[in-house]
């Protein structure tokens, strides 16, 4: 038996680490971020995989654990360290739970980087195959449900719901006046706008001037938020510039552990902001990304300060209004509504009361709490693609949280969109996916509206 | 370096063992890789880590039965484990243990409001007892700080304690049955569905605290509380240790119970305040008190007057009331959250668990401070000083070669102190690993034996949790034991 004062078994000094350890030296995981480590296990139960699966290697402080030994030699990066790495939705909850700070997020992102350099990828192509094309497009049953999504986002969106009339028409009546206000889905703000090259307040006051982060994904799909986005800020003194330059965020790269395609279109972006002092988003996942940029250059000192100097301009929409202040509207817009915290709002960019407020600061808006709020919806990026039964289950739980007798959920966040609509799909329920902005949108239109038949019914 | 591929089966070398587990618990509630083992090596406490052979997750009490008979019938070493927040190595498998983890078996069974109990599952998380029932007004009283993660099965074999147990009592006197399956395989039911006192040995206190050495626990029914109707915060800062540690015993001494008196030094609000929950608390001060008070609504405010009375009387710099439930929540998650707050100001800690009286505070808290100076570790402490459970965390960094055993002597070097003062090795951690030897400070090889004789009772094969609580008999009782 082993005696109790035996403790042969202490760990070796830190300099002696990079020998014994199983990981490349290049973009090597932070030492500094396991050692925060006390593994008291307060992360547990905030984590979804632990709480679907009870597993050790599936909870963060198992994750941490798991990511220390590689470099202290005690394990391979085999399969089943890929499993618990890849497993985790880095959805940060445990980021939060935390007390001693450490960056589980930011652990896992690396070691993920490690994992895809020891199963050699050639570049962007592979990893897209791998992620897209491999997992993806061989499954008819996962591509149809994207296509299945795309549709019903696209049947359950207020647009086209509002412009069908008779059994599809499933709005509350008292929004259904809107219709004519409501823009076009499908055509993206960058082509829109592609020959303004400031967008300009409307108003007398000039507030400032902000750079808008279109987003790839959302530019395309959810290119009527993005409008939204534009047309609230622009309501609210802001003239707006979208940099032709910039690109995709670089945010599904890092997560599946292509890092250098991450710092590649990271240094794209890094460059094509560099005019802006502000620079708005309305996606969290994406928010969140640009604001990590510094974690991609641990090694290369020089695009790591331009990198931390970038990550300073990311604001969040719902933040940015609510530093900078935005008009309460002056209309109804009478709705029961709920608010999902997206995991890299909440978690990853500390953003909960922005908002909230600003959902409360609409006349008629009745916002509903749904207890454990900021749990994650199992979306993660493509993670419902890659691990759809644990998304799956991680879903089922958001579902059993939303409470009764709602219209709508907003949220700030496209993958999280989908995901919800997928829920109230499976679930068979009948709550709008919006996001945050929208509704804020479709008050100061509807109020125009309002204004403008006032004023015609006056003259008239 | 090549990323290998996962064995789809269990491979020739592996033994029939694992087959075995699959047929009682399905197959995927067994682990065995070498990953997932090196995940189950240690729990809350990280000096000792040795893989397990395999983690099985049973979802009642009879897989639980059939996992404990089978490894009985062949020979093999086994634990239970649930959170893994156990800070003495509980849970550790220094054997290469197969481990039953019980978190699958997580239900609240039923609550009888009327009765006042409720019947949970050993897997079940002890803050979840006190959030499903609150809405009708209870709660679930032994509130260890670990208490969003950790299980009640946990707090059951560790006899856990927490903030508010000065008034209420530690988890042993809030059970009132266990189901246990015992080493052999047998269930059996202890406590007579809550009657206090029934004839016989008291087998529920015995169980109650044996850090799963003499069963595995398959279903509590616990005490549950009604609210009380009134509740208010104090906390107080002081410019010398000596004045906090006598308001401690002026508030006992003028006859208060407070709910809760908790008090942390410099080193352990610089370490709170590095943390995820800072609440602001001034870094120049050198300790803070946490005192809470709770009852009925008539006679509290009097009690608070007494208490800021007692607080001014021993040079008080700063004395507040929390304003309202927020404040008080927050005072508390910088306070629950303390330990782990130690890993933003030092790599490693170990935290001890010693308990002292009350009235030698003062001056155990100084040798404290010099066994810091003479092992040159720093040590925070965070305690319940109500009654005198005192948790110096020693900050080390086992990187640096030796500092680790330097912080194991010098945790040791604190318990002694703990011993000599009249007092015990240990107040709600419980021994495990950890404490083993230091079980010789307070009990004769004579009454060791005593009670490893108890253990070979229920346990006679000692194959479960073997090597935890108590140290090899000395040699002279070996040599006893062969000549007999
Ligand atoms: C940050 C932090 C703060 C803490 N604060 C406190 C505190 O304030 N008060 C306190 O008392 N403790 C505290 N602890 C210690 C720990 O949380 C408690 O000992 C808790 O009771 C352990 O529960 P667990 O579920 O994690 O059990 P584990 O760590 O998994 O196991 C602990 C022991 O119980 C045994 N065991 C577990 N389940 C069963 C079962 N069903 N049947 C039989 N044996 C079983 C195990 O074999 C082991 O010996 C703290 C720990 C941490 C990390
Ligand atoms: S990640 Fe944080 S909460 Fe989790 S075990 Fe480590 S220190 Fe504790
Ligand atoms: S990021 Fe989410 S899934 Fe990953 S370890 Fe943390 S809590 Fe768990």
């Amino acid at each position: 038996m082993s005696m109790a004062k035996d403790y042969t078994m202490e760990k070796q000094p830190a300099c002696s680490t990079k020998s014994l350890s199983n990981y490349f030296p290049e973009d090597h995981p932070d030492p500094a971020k396991w050692d925060d480590c006390v593994h008291c296990g307060m992360c547990l139960e905030a984590c979804p995989t632990y709480l679907e699966t009870g597993q050790e290697q599936h909870s963060p402080r198992g994750r941490v654990h798991l990511i220390h030994a590689v470099a202290e030699g005690e394990i391979k990066m085999d399969q089943s360290f890929s499993d618990a790495v890849f497993t985790c939705l880095d959805c940060r909850a445990c980021v939060t739970a935390c007390p001693a700070d450490v960056e589980v997020g930011g652990l896992i992102e690396e070691a993920r980087g490690q994992i895809r350099r020891a199963e050699p990828l050639t570049g962007w192509k592979k990893a897209f195959s791998s992620t897209i094309l491999e997992k993806l497009f061989p499954h008819t049953n996962r591509l149809n449900k994207v296509g299945g999504l795309l549709r019903f986002y696209q049947t359950s969106g207020l647009q086209s719901l509002t412009r069908k009339s008779g059994a599809m028409n499933l709005m509350p009546d008292h929004l259904s006046g809107m219709e004519a206000i409501m823009p076009n889905v499908g055509h993206p703000v960058r082509e829109k706008y592609k020959n303004m090259p400031v967008i300009p307040a409307k108003g007398d006051e000039v507030k400032g001037r902000v750079a808008f982060m279109t987003g790839c994904i959302m530019d395309v799909m959810f290119s009527d938020i993005n409008d939204a986005t534009i047309d609230v800020l622009t309501h609210n003194g802001s003239e707006v510039v979208i940099p032709k330059n910039q690109t995709c965020c670089g945010a599904l790269h890092v997560h599946a552990g292509d890092r250098d395609s991450g710092r590649k279109l990271a240094k794209q972006n890094i460059e094509a902001f560099s005019d802006s002092d502000t620079v708005v988003i309305n996606s969290a996942g994406c928010g969140c990304a640009l604001q990590e940029y510094p974690e991609l250059f641990k090694d290369e000192p020089e695009w790591k300060e331009k990198a931390e100097e970038f990550s300073e301009k990311i604001q969040d929409i719902s933040k940015y209004l609510y530093d900078t202040g935005y008009e309460k509207p002056q209309t109804e817009m009478k709705t029961r509504i709920t608010y999902h915290d997206a995991c890299h709002l909440a978690h990853g960019q500390g953003v909960r009361e922005e908002p909230r407020q600003i959902l409360r600061d609409i006349p008629g808006v009745e916002v509903v709490d749904m207890p454990n709020a900021d749990t994650c919806c199992g979306s993660a990026g493509v993670y419902n693609l890659t691990n759809p039964d644990m998304a799956n289950a991680v879903l089922d739980r958001k579902m059993e949280n939303i409470p009764e007798n709602l219209e709508m959920i907003s949220m700030g966040n496209p993958g999280c969109m989908l995901q919800m609509a997928m829920g109230v799909q499976k679930y068979g329920r009948s709550e709008r996916i919006v996001h945050t902005i929208q509704l804020l949108d479709w008050a100061y239109k509807k109020q125009k509206e309002e204004q403008r038949q006032l004023q015609t019914s006056g003259k008239g | 370096m090549q990323l290998m591929r996962r064995k789809k089966k269990v491979s020739a070398n592996q033994d029939h063992h694992i087959e075995a587990f699959f047929k009682i618990v399905g197959e995927k509630e067994v682990l065995f890789e070498d990953v997932d083992m090196l995940s189950y090596n240690c729990d809350g406490f990280t000096i000792h880590q040795h893989s397990p052979k395999a983690v099985v997750f049973p979802k009642n009490t009879r897989e639980v039965a059939a996992l404990v008979k089978y490894c009985a019938q062949n020979d093999l070493p086994f634990l239970a484990r649930g959170a893994g927040t156990g800070l003495s190595g509980g849970a550790t498998p220094l054997n290469n243990e197969v481990i039953i983890s019980l978190v699958k078996m997580k239900g609240l069974l039923s609550v009888d409001y009327e009765n006042r109990k409720a019947v949970v599952q050993p897997g079940y998380v002890n803050l979840h007892l006190t959030n499903s029932i609150s809405s009708k007004g209870y709660y679930y009283a032994p509130d260890p700080s670990s208490q969003y993660v950790c299980t009640i099965g946990g707090n059951v074999a560790e006899n856990a304690g927490g903030a508010h147990c000065l008034k209420y009592g530690v988890t042993t006197n809030h059970i009132l049955g266990l189901e246990v399956v015992m080493p052999n395989g047998d269930i059996i039911s202890i406590g007579e569905d809550g009657v206090p006192d029934s004839p016989g040995y008291d087998l529920l206190g015995l169980l109650t605290g044996s850090e799963g050495t003499l069963g595995v626990v398959t279903e509590i029914t616990v005490r549950i509380l009604k609210n009380p109707e009134m509740k208010q915060t104090v906390l107080a800062y002081f410019d010398q240790v000596e004045d906090g540690s006598r308001a401690v015993s002026d508030i006992i001494s003028a006859g208060i119970v407070p709910a809760a008196l908790e008090m942390m030094d410099q080193t352990a609000i610089e370490g709170v305040e590095e943390g995820s929950f800072p609440v602001g608390h001034p870094r120049d001060i050198a300790a803070l008190l946490l005192i809470e008070v709770d009852g009925i609504a008539a006679g509290i405010d009097e009690q608070i007057e007494e208490i800021l009375a007692v607080c001014r009387n021993n040079h008080v710099k700063e004395v507040k009331v929390a304003e309202d439930d927020a404040e008080r929540g927050r005072w508390w998650a910088n306070r629950k959250t303390g330990f782990g707050a130690m890993g933003a100001i030092s790599p490693d800690y170990l935290v001890q668990d010693g308990v002292i009286p009350r009235s030698r505070l003062p001056e155990v808290l100084e040798q404290i401070n010099e066994i810091s100076r003479k092992y040159e570790l720093r040590i925070a402490n965070i305690f319940h000083a109500g009654d005198g459970n005192l948790h110096p965390l020693i900050l080390f960094d086992s990187r640096n070669p030796g500092e680790t055993q330097k912080a194991v002597d010098a945790g040791s070097a604190c318990l002694k102190a703990c011993s000599d003062a009249g007092g015990s090795i240990t107040g709600e951690h419980g021994v495990g690993i950890e404490k083993i030897e230091e079980m010789r400070f307070i009990f004769s090889d004579e009454e060791i034996e005593a009670q490893t004789r108890i253990r070979e009772v229920f346990n006679p094969g000692n194959l479960l949790n073997q090597g935890k609580l108590f140290p090899m008999p000395g040699r002279c009782l070996e040599v006893k034991k062969a000549v007999q």
